[in-house]
Parts: structure tokens; sequence; C-alpha cells
């Protein structure tokens, strides 16, 4: 036990003390402060200017399109109106889109007794945001010029045409209602999804990495005379997992002094405010621990069998495959947080940590699945340890080759 | 008291016998060299002693006790894949190999100082191991073995890496850890240290034993063959039929006599056909020993 804790404290110190802890404490939020307003600024509009050619026969519906187009606020647009064109018109306009001086031309024919027909043609295949203002102002301008030309005044047109916008509470099970956003949290839950995932990966990949290091400094002989492998591979992960229990601390503390600034409290107020329980503080760490001991287990074991960090990548989708498939189910979570499918990914030990948090952004899931989910987790470390502990034992004095599928087979004999 | 001692210890890889019914006993105060050729069996016997690997059948036994963990504390090891922390600063990596070895950090980092003033590396105590030559690393891994005054010292080629300079320090070091009481294993491929330095051997081969006990008793079981003549006349003696092999550098002979070679008609030989200044008949080298049994031992 001694010994197991003077490995650990060496471990944790030789990490917290290297150039890297800082790095990723400081630059993993910085990045995603980054992607998150990259995300913000792709939704305001920064993308650059457009200019779009609408030609059609009924000038009255291109206005009325123009105006949906325009005074849309999501981004910046010139829009310019022409009657429907000729063959010469057209090709002058084709060589303007060729040229980049316009940016797309929207032209409608209107068919007698039947809704017009619209095309778009643009230099861009996948410019979905487009598509999408496009058919909503083209939508509501038919709309629009209808009821004006049924006699509704362009005032009464413009409210029915406004929408009505929802503002979404969330019963809480203590019985309080607060306001939510869907959008926020999903936001939320993705970063803590995500965070998880990456530090869960790090300081498993960091254990792996660890034991290789020590395998191809030949430290293990001089240390297994005096210490059990097994009190060897425990101080390791619990060291390195401390040093990533520290990082998440230091996350913690930095998010809960921002919330109560004066700014933060005025960003999780209105539309996008968001919520956070002391049931997420303590269930993030939480899983981070069970997801970081369940993953550095195996790759603990893993490294023992390999001679250099390249043939450690052999292993890599083992990893990386969970972290894919939990986040590949992110919109069928959302849709339904408690859907057959997101209710077992979220008891499957190697998903569970991330697809837990995914629904928890909707929804907190019933108390047994947590139970249910960690022990499960529990059951798995316990079950990967004893296979990797096998490994390790053989493993780290094993020089000279990667062992093959048929020799690992035989360490787990041997030992 | 014996300090080590292996009865019929036997280790099997798959399908190779690693070790096979080796004994031996090491005893307090004792310097004892384990011989051998490359793949012999030595370092897995050495991890057996130590505990890495568990043998087969046969028993191990440290300070008088069966194997058990706790006897590692009296235990030095320098194996041969010397591993140290390349990024750890070298006061730090000797406290922290002391306190595994139940030393508490204190008492560590003032024998750690001791002991590398002892061993004239004073300098490098504030540096990272990374920093420092290889033979300086070396000397930090001999001093991590020895802080917790081990009664038991096994080194695996201790000498090599080392200018001779440094081996001679190593050399007095061990002389004077013996001396003290400790007994000290080291096994090295330098037949001329083991000869200097160890009272009893121990020569195995494909994982057997071929040749143990006092290296002086070793030596007297083989015939005194070599023969060193320093004469001024004519070199034809050195045709007698008691010759084996003869190398005449004008006026100094060294001969390898026959196997039952009569060196007292080769001496009259010589002594009828040149003024003999010198005539000494020399007992075998080990090196000599260890090429001639596992040399045969390979033939067979």
């Amino acid at each position: 036990m001694r010994n197991m804790l003077l490995i650990a404290k060496r471990e944790y110190f030789e990490q917290i003390r290297a150039r890297a802890f800082l790095m990723t404490t400081i630059g993993l939020p910085a990045l995603f402060v980054v992607i998150l307003g990259i995300g913000y600024a792709a939704n305001l509009g920064l993308g650059g200017k457009k200019h779009l050619v609408i030609t059609a026969d009924n000038p009255a519906l291109a206005n009325e399109i123009r105006e949906q187009l325009t005074n849309d606020n999501d981004g910046k647009l010139s829009v310019d109106v022409l009657p429907s064109s000729d063959s010469s018109m057209n090709s002058t306009l084709m060589s303007e889109l060729q040229n980049k001086s316009i940016n797309g031309i929207l032209s409608i024919k209107a068919q007698s007794g039947e809704l017009p027909v619209a095309s778009y043609t643009s230099l861009a295949s996948g410019d979905f945001m487009t598509g999408a203002r496009l058919r909503r102002a083209l939508n509501n301008g038919l709309v629009g010029e209808q009821l004006k030309s049924a006699g509704v005044t362009a005032a009464e047109a413009d409210s029915l045409l406004k929408g009505i916008s929802i503002q979404t509470f969330q019963l809480k099970k203590d019985g309080s209602i607060v306001r939510t956003s869907a959008e926020a949290s999903l936001w939320k839950g993705y970063v803590m999804a995500l965070l998880l995932s990456m530090t869960t990966m790090i300081y498993g990949l960091n254990v792996a990495r660890s034991v290789i290091q020590e395998k191809t400094s030949r430290i293990f002989e001089v240390m297994l005379a005096t210490v059990k492998p097994t009190d060897m591979l425990a101080g390791k992960l619990i060291g390195l997992g401390a040093v990533g229990l520290t990082q998440i601390l230091i996350w913690l503390i930095a998010a809960v002094a921002l919330v109560v600034t004066p700014f933060a409290a005025a960003m999780l107020t209105g539309e996008y405010s968001l919520h956070f329980s002391w049931f997420e503080g303590v269930l993030f760490p939480l899983y981070f621990l069970l997801g970081y001991l369940l993953y550095s287990s195996l790759f603990a074991g893993l490294a023992s069998t390999c001679e250099t960090e390249q043939e450690l990548q052999m292993y890599m989708p083992l990893a990386a495959a969970p972290t894919w498939l939990s986040f590949a189910m992110i919109v069928l979570i959302m849709n339904d947080s408690n859907s057959p499918w997101a209710v077992a990914a979220s008891l499957f030990p190697p998903t569970a940590p991330i697809v837990m948090f995914l629904r928890m952004a909707s929804e907190t899931p019933p108390a047994w699945q947590f139970v249910v989910s960690i022990g499960l987790l529990v059951a798995s470390i316990i079950a990967t340890l004893w296979f990797s502990s096998r490994l390790y034992r053989v493993g780290i004095l094993m020089y000279g080759k990667r062992a093959s599928l048929p020799e690992l087979l035989r360490w787990l004999r041997y030992s | 008291m014996p300090v080590v001692e292996l009865a019929g210890v036997t280790k099997a890889y798959d399908t190779k016998i690693a070790v096979n019914n080796l004994s031996l006993t090491i005893e307090a105060g004792q310097m004892f060299g384990l011989l051998g050729p490359n793949g012999a069996g030595k370092t897995s016997s050495i991890r057996m002693m130590m505990g890495i690997t568990i043998p087969d059948s046969g028993k191990v036994m440290l300070f008088n006790k069966p194997f058990e963990r706790a006897s590692l504390e009296r235990v030095g090891y320098l194996p041969e894949e010397r591993g140290l922390y390349k990024k750890m600063k070298v006061i730090d990596q000797l406290v922290f190999f002391g306190c595994l070895h139940g030393l508490s950090a204190d008492d560590a980092r003032k024998r750690a100082t001791l002991w590398a003033e002892r061993m004239e590396i004073a300098d490098a105590l504030q540096k990272k191991t990374e920093e420092l030559s290889k033979g300086m690393q070396q000397k930090i891994q001999f001093i991590s073995c020895l802080l917790h005054e081990p009664g038991l010292i096994v080194m695996d080629e201790p000498f090599s890496g080392l200018d001779p300079v440094n081996a001679v320090l190593v050399e007095r070091t061990l002389l004077e850890l013996k001396d003290e009481g400790n007994a000290v294993l080291f096994s090295t491929h330098r037949m001329d240290q083991v000869e200097k330095l160890c009272e009893s051997i121990c020569l195995i081969n494909n994982g057997q034993a071929v040749l143990a006990g006092k290296v002086r008793d070793i030596k007297s079981r083989y015939e005194r063959n070599h023969v060193i003549v320093e004469f001024d006349g004519s070199p034809a003696f050195l045709a007698s039929e008691e010759v084996a092999e003869a190398k005449n550098f004008s006026g100094h002979a060294e001969i390898k006599l026959k196997p039952h070679g009569d060196a007292q008609k080769l001496l009259h030989a010589a002594a009828s056909m040149a003024t003999i200044y010198r005539f000494e008949l020399l007992e075998p080298s080990l090196e000599e020993i260890f090429i001639q049994t596992v040399g045969g031992a390979t033939n067979a």
C-alpha cells in the first residue's frame, strides 16, 4: 500500500509539473470557447455578404420574397429583382455568377392554377443555410403576396407572418419550474460530454504512454525487485487519475467563478439560460473517474505488450469507437432521451459516461439507470483490471517484439 | 548463515528450460560470481531470487527463510538492463527508490547525499538524470541499490559501461561492502574480475550448473598445464612430445602441455638445450576453465 502510494505520488507530481498539464488545463476550455464562438459567428451570418438575383414573371411576388430575405436578421443579403429572363439575359446572369459578381440566381416561374415553380442556381452545391432561408422566404413571400391580393393590409400580413416564439420551461424533479432553452441545453450537454470524452481519452492514453516509456527505459526490472506489479499498475492508475481529477477540479472552480460574475449572470438568463446543478458537479468527476479507470486499465495492459508508441496506435480504434458511437447518437438522444437505444447506450460501460451526459442535457434519467450504469462500469473495470494486470505482469519484462495474439493468450495463462 | 539458497530451482518458458534444477548457496560476507555464456540462465536465476518470476519447481530461500516479498527490503538489485526516470532530478530519484525500500524521505535524502560524495557524484544530485553521462547514471543506479543498507547485493554486470577509474571505485566499494558482512552476488563475463574478487562461483550453461564451489578448489581440480620458460639457447625443446602448443617470443616461451604431459621431462629437455632463467608451472585461468567447460558442454 505504501509503495503503491509512493508510485502514485511520483506519477502525480511528474505530470502536474509538466508543461502539457498547464497547456491542456487552459487549452482545452479555450478550444471549446473558440469552437462555440465560430458556431455563434456562423449563426450570425458573419460568413460574408451575399448578392442574389431573383428573376420572376410576377414582380409583386418577387418583391415580397426580396423583402422577406432582406428583413431576415440572420444574415446579410443584397437582393436584386429582375423580370423573367430571356435567353440572352440568362447567359449574362450565368457569366456574372461564374465571375462571382453575384452568388446565386433564384428564378420563379408562375403556372396557371398551380403554385409557382422555383429554381436556384449557385456555384456552391451544399449551401444548406441559404437553401433553408430561401425556402422560408419563398413560402412566406407567397403567402404574404396572396394575403395582400386578398385585401389584407401589409401590416396585418406582416404580423401574421412573423410567427410566434415559444418560451420553454422545464419541470424539475423537485417541483420547481425553470426556463430552459433546448439549444442551450444541447450545447451544455455536448460540451460536458466532449470534455469528459477528451479527458478520459487523454488520461487513459497517458497511462499507456507512461507504461511504454518505463518499458523503453527498462525501469521495470528495478521496480519489480521492490514492488509488486499490481501495486505498480494501481499506483500509476491512481497517480494519473488524480492528475485528471485535479484538472477537472480546476475547471469546476473556474466555472463556478464564472457563474457568479455579473457577466455570467446576464449570459445564463434569458433565452439561452443554462442551469448547472450540484448533481452534475458530482456526476461529472465520478463518470470521468469510472471512464478513465475503464480505459486506462485496458490501455495499461495493452501498452505492456507494445514496444513503441507507434505499435500502440494499432489499439486506438478501441478507444475511439465508443466515443464516435456516443456522439453519432446525439440526434437520437436529443429527440428522445428515454428511447431504448439511448438508455442502452447509457448503461453500456464503454459509452455510458458520454451518453449519460448527453441524456442529462435534455432530461435527468431515473435514479435506477444511474445506479445500473455505475454498477456495470465498476464491474467492467474489475474485469478489465484482472485481464490487464495479467498482461502487464508478463508484458513489461518482454522486450524485442510485439506479442502476437496466441502469445497474449499464453501470457494470460502464465500469470 | 546462508543469505541465498536455491534448491533444485527450475523455470521453463514454453518449450525452453531457462533454469534446470539449479542449486547454490551464498553466505554472508561472501562475494559470489554467477557465470555463464549468453542465454545460459543467469538473469532467469536472478529474477527468481528477486521474486520477479516464480520458479516452476524448487525452493528459493532468502536470509534463511522461504522467499517472501518483505525480504526484498534487505536486497539491493542492479539489473543488467539499467533503468532510471530520465526526467527526474537525481536526488528525487534516489529518495524515491530509498522510500520504496522502506526508508523515510529524510533518511533517504541524507544517505543519498553521503553516498553521492562517496561515489564522487555530489555535483550531479540536483541535475536531471537525462543530463548525465551513461557512466554517471550507472553510479546513480548503483547508489540506489545500496541506500537502504541491504544484506544482499545482487549486481548483474556491474562494471559494464564504466571507465577504468570508476570500475576500480565500484570494485573497491563492493569489497568494502563484503568486508562489512554483506553477501554480494554478481554476474559477469569479465573472468579477470571474478578471479580477483570472488571466493565462490557457479558457472551455468543451458540452465544447469556445470561448475560450482570455491574458486581455489575449482582451479586446483584442473591440471597445471601451462608453462612459462625464459631461456637463452636452442628453442628445440618446444618440439618435445610433452608440448601441445607453444609460442616463442625470442627467449620467452608460453607453452601448453598435452593432457597428462610431464613438466619435469620438459624441464630436463629444456635444460639440456638452453640456459633456463625461469621455468614456471601455472594453473589454468578461470577464463580457460570457463571456455574449456562451456566449450566441452557445447561440443558434447
